[in-house]
């Protein structure tokens, strides 16, 4: 099986800041893989491993800044095969019908695909759509949430945990498919993993993509922390227990 | 103005034709799927959608994207579940737009949105198309849903390459619904083995709460179901009381409990992060508070 895992690079959510401004502050931030993509790709390599002769390749659309030696050797130390980046400094905010265009392109270069795999979100907007544009705009079918994936005969069985059920379902390639985080776990890449890494095929190339933002950004705020009233104390201090116990009787 | 609801549980459905009304929509049509049972007096059009024998929902892209063509909204609100996420992914690039998603407010068109998982809220609008993913309880209850329900059937649309349904099992629920609990407990790292929980149990039962957790507790070490794990993608809680225990305090679980009441943390570690964002903390471990707390209630 063909598989191309979308992932997403963006500035690791542990080192943003607010902001004298109020704003978000990127300016400590390296680029990471979105958390959740790790699991995505795991998933495909699992899924890769179920089934001899199959391929993993992760492709990636982003801003120029995206493209970094130690990014790249860390997608291809997790059992991925090749990498693609297309770059564009458009899409730095794209949105998730101009990312699924980019992607749509990108796919293009990247050669035959059976399967194009997706995390969950993204972990700046988790809005959860660029899986469902992409296949819309591949014309082939989508499916989300999935828990655990089987290949089969030009197809893949996907378990999925949706709100009220689990519903397995059959889903005839080619598709979209995204993975939630319990899919699979990422594994810890050993240093003969990561050293093979630098050695595999990297394919960087800017990507011709028209910028066609549809939804405007009015404003991106840190928002004030609801005010608390921090009264901390140590187990060890006289009553200490006694006065949490009668606070929080208090509250109920 | 006219807008069309998308959802596929008769709870939501009220709550987003009621938001509708509260947007000043003088027409609310709505996308029913199979036998959904209406809420009486819900919307002014019902579109009955009946998925073929043995499809699963998400094949309802083509049929959804013909509705919206028949019907013309200015706005369209979707309840924020996967089959639907698929739906309004798909329609959203049938109008050429993408979809707000998770949307916590909306103020005229514009629409408030958490940017990496609350550190930011962002604040957007639509482009010609607004197609809205309205996180529950986002309209309040100002406004009530009304219409004559005047059913509809919709024919079917074929979407080309079809997923097909081979199982689907109902989820047994851990029974408390933490969306409506008074208090929770909450229980993260700090518990080092499942047995510990028993201590947050014990806890819970002095308190009548509810037990939930951090996602390392549902996701990795499968301990609590993953329909209790607290923060970003999971629940998004505001109870009265929130009992924070052996959890650090990252942001990703923190916005997940922000708009609780009263805030209470215990942990070992005195600079953990959850001791700047509680309203009473007591550094300790949990093997040595919790037990004394209960003994204490």
């Amino acid at each position: 099986m063909r598989i191309v895992v979308a992932v997403k690079i963006l500035p690791d959510s542990k080192d943003l800041r607010a902001g004298n401004d109020g704003a978000l502050d990127f300016s400590h931030a390296r680029n990471v893989v979105s958390e959740y993509d790790l699991n995505a790709i795991e998933a495909a390599a699992q899924l890769a491993a179920s089934q001899e002769g199959s391929t993993v390749k992760v492709l990636s659309v982003g801003p120029a800044s995206i493209d970094e030696s130690k990014v790249k050797k860390n997608i291809l130390s997790r059992g991925v095969d090749e990498l693609y980046f297309a770059t564009n400094d458009a899409l730095e905010h794209a949105d998730a019908r101009a990312t699924a265009q980019a992607l749509s392109l990108a796919l293009q270069d990247v050669g035959g695909w059976d399967v194009v795999i997706c995390g969950d979100g993204s972990d700046d907007f988790y809005a959860k759509q660029v899986d469902a544009q992409l296949a819309a705009t591949l014309n082939v079918p989508c499916v989300n949430g999935a828990t655990l994936l089987q290949a089969g005969d030009g197809c893949i069985v996907v378990e999925r945990v949706l709100e009220d059920v689990v519903e397995t379902v059959e889903v005839p390639l080619p598709a979209v498919i995204s993975v939630q985080p319990s899919v699979a776990v990422p594994r810890t890449p050993s240093m003969k993993d990561i050293l093979a890494a630098g050695k595999k095929p990297m394919h960087v190339a800017p990507l011709d993509v028209a910028s066609e933002e549809t939804v405007e950004w009015v404003e991106c705020k840190v928002p004030e922390p609801t005010p608390r009233k921090k009264q901390i104390c140590h187990v060890s201090d006289e009553g200490a227990i006694a006065s949490f116990a009668a606070s929080l009787k208090a509250a109920l | 103005m006219k807008v069309l609801v998308l959802a596929e549980r008769p709870g939501a459905a009220e709550e987003l034709c009621a938001g509708a009304r509260a947007m000043g929509a003088d027409e609310v049509a709505l996308v029913a799927f199979g036998d959904m049972e209406m809420p009486p007096s819900c919307a002014d059009l019902i579109y009955r959608v009946t998925v073929p024998e043995g499809l699963s929902l998400d094949n309802a892209t083509a049929t959804v994207n013909a509705i919206f063509d028949h019907v013309r909204p200015d706005v369209v609100l979707v309840e924020p579940t996967r089959h639907m996420r698929i739906l309004a992914g798909a329609l959203a690039f049938h109008g050429g737009t993408s979809a707000i998603a998770d949307v916590m407010e909306l103020d005229g068109d514009v629409a408030s949105s958490m940017y990496y998982g609350g550190a930011a809220i962002l604040k957007r609008k639509p482009g010609k198309t607004a197609i809205y993913l309205m996180q529950p309880g986002a309209f309040g209850d100002s406004v009530a849903a009304s219409g004559a329900n005047q059913e509809e059937p919709f024919a079917w649309v074929d979407p080309g390459a079809t997923v097909k349904v081979l199982s689907s099992e109902p989820i047994e629920k851990s029974g408390v619904d933490l969306q409506k609990a008074d208090v929770v407990v909450a229980a993260g790292r700090g518990f080092g083995l499942e047995s510990d929980l028993d201590m947050a149990r014990a806890l819970c039962d002095k308190l009548e709460a509810g037990l939930g957790c951090t996602r390392p507790l549902a996701e990795d070490m499968k301990w609590l179901p993953r329909e209790t794990y607290i923060g970003v993608s999971g629940l998004m809680l505001a109870p009265k009381v929130y009992v924070a225990a052996g959890l650090s305090g990252q942001m990703q679980h923190m916005v997940g409990c922000d708009r609780a009441g009263t805030i209470f943390a215990i942990n070992k570690d005195a600079d953990a992060a959850v001791f700047d964002q509680c309203d009473y903390g007591i550094v300790g471990d949990i093997q040595t508070v919790l037990p004394l707390l209960v003994n204490e209630l």
